[in-house]
């Protein structure tokens, strides 16, 4: 088995992440992103299934306005992030430590995994972005919005973590 | 189809950043919130103040246009509001959208759970959008800078984010150190 | 952890220095050159018909910026394909690049000539502005009227323009058609959102 490479310096790590935005914003003039692949691809599943119910939320139709909502931007990207992902894994000898040797995380966890996708589904949406798109992208901008959402992220999650900490021990 | 091959490419490298600082790891990751792992913080601030500078710095030398670049538009309250049920699904969960993809790319299952909880919530705020609409485009404000909020020019809000941004860097080295 | 400190100082620098930097967006020029002024007015080379911004935009004119000069919210409700929003107030700090070809609109002109002299006055001699606005780009582009008496020749060229932009041209004062792709109309890229 592969020897079990170390994270990377965080630090540096930012650094680098940070060149790929300013890239990302040099090349398309926006930066990146990521709730909203989330978005473009449940208005896709909703209009296959029900397009009665996709006309009726201007929230889905906004996502199927430009062409198909499966290859959206941030959709494509998303792939991306998934495969140089896996790729980062799988070159650190991650992938088979987690598929084999990882303990299956407990069902509480997973059902908080669930819960608290749900609550950032819900406030990224109202927030138009996360962590990645508004966050760090908005951020970088110096967008009002952005920092009230990040402040408001961290404080929430500061404020909570004490109620929640037989999760994570 | 251009635009779709730098998506690729840029959500690529965005991917194995992440991972490699091991931001698909749901303990480290809430970690941050008991203050016993900063990696989050570590890896977000110094992403945004490279970027941030790469901006300024950039269009200073004339090689791209700040002003033509896009700038989130601005909803006080849903964002306020937003940002604290985010939080809360953060610390809960232990991932972030981006990082959920992350998680999963590497074979822990509790992305895939964090991901399908997301498609819920999304969904959810979809299905309810009618009633929502009023709430969701409530206070906005346009693409509100922090510059034209203060009213101070663009290079001293770039100094004075510089400068929180690396004290707070700072201090969490020197807490960490401490241990 | 050498690497870190440093990359820590370097940024730090960086930004203690950026209020000394001066202005990250091109200094202009200020001043009115009111002969020069005068003399675009007269001989029209400030203005541009809806119809050839048309067609530079289907031609993909190479440094050509679509700017509407109109509230965000007007510019969200409907707005030339391809245009950028940018209001009256945020002009005068934007930067214009010599070789792009600036068109300003609004809703029916009056702003836009205003913003052209505003523009002007920065320096900036390389914008236009289209004399009615977005009343005439419905009027000209979306559903013109072909003239009766106008060349087989001409009358296509419109038609084509004008289908286009999701528009359909009139012959008579009568509409062609449906009109095509309602959603079309008045599309412009997307912000993809994040």
């Amino acid at each position: 088995m592969r020897t079990l490479r170390p994270y990377a310096e965080p630090h540096v790590t930012g650094v680098c992440l940070g060149l790929v935005l300013l890239a990302c914003f040099a090349l398309t003039g926006q930066g990146l992103g990521a709730s909203g692949a989330f978005a473009s691809v449940a208005s896709g599943v909703v209009v296959a299934v029900s397009p009665e119910t996709a006309v009726h939320s201007a929230y889905f139709l906004s996502y199927l306005q430009d062409g198909s909502p499966w290859t959206a931007w941030l959709v494509v990207e998303i792939i991306g992030v998934m495969v140089g992902a896996a790729a980062s894994a799988a070159l650190a000898g991650r992938t088979r430590h987690t598929f084999v040797r990882a303990v299956r995380p407990s069902n509480g966890r997973l059902l908080a995994g669930v819960a608290g996708g749900m609550l950032m589904g819900v406030g990224a949406a109202l927030a138009r972005g996360c962590t990645s798109g508004l966050a760090l992208s908005g951020g970088t901008m110096l967008s009002v919005g952005a920092w009230v959402f990040m402040v408001a992220l961290f404080l929430a999650g500061f404020l909570t973590a004490p109620l929640i900490r037989r999760l994570w021990p | 189809m251009n635009d779709l091959l730098i998506a690729g490419c840029i959500g690529v490298a965005f991917g194995w950043a992440l991972e490699s600082a091991g931001l698909g790891d749901p303990p480290k990751l809430a970690g941050q919130f008991y203050l016993r792992d900063f990696t989050v913080l570590k890896v977000m601030l110094s992403a945004m103040l490279t970027a941030m500078l790469g901006v300024f710095w950039g269009g200073r030398l004339g090689m791209l246009d700040p002003g033509a670049l896009y700038v989130p538009e601005t909803y006080l309250l849903p964002q306020l509001v937003g940002g604290l049920v985010f939080g809360f699904g953060f610390v809960l969960s232990g991932l972030c959208p981006g990082t959920s993809c992350v998680a999963l790319a590497s074979g822990r299952i509790e992305g895939a759970a964090t991901m399908l909880g997301l498609f819920a919530g999304v969904l959810l705020v979809g299905l309810a959008f009618p009633v929502i609409d009023p709430f969701y485009h409530s206070t906005p404000h346009g693409p509100l800078t922090l510059q034209r909020l203060t009213g101070l020019p663009y290079g001293v809000v770039v100094a004075l984010v510089t400068v929180v941004a690396v004290s707070t860097l700072a201090w969490i080295a020197k807490r960490e150190a401490g241990r | 952890m050498r690497l870190v400190r440093r990359l820590g100082v370097g940024a730090l620098a960086l930004g203690l220095v950026a209020p000394f930097a001066g202005s990250p967006f091109r200094t202009q020029q200020r001043g009115l050159d009111l002969d020069a002024i005068a003399r675009a007015i007269d001989e029209g080379s400030d203005h541009v018909s809806a119809l050839q911004l048309a067609e530079w935009i289907r031609d993909r004119r190479p440094g050509l910026r679509v700017v509407d000069v109109r509230s965000p919210a007007e510019f969200h409700d409907d707005a030339i394909p391809t245009a950028e929003n940018l209001p009256i107030d945020q002009l005068a700090k934007s930067r214009f690049a010599p070789d792009q070809t600036i068109v300003l609109y609004s809703q029916e002109g009056a702003h836009a000539g205003q913003a052209w002299v505003m523009l002007r006055s920065l320096g900036v001699t390389q914008a236009v502005f289209v004399p009615g606005g977005l009343a005439d780009w419905r009027e000209e582009v979306l559903s013109p009227l072909l003239p009766a008496n106008g060349s087989p020749a001409e009358r296509a060229r419109i038609a084509e323009l004008s289908h286009y932009f999701g528009g359909s041209p009139r012959i008579g004062g009568e509409r062609e058609g449906e009109v095509a792709g309602a959603a079309q109309t008045g599309q412009r890229s997307r912000r993809r959102g994040c």
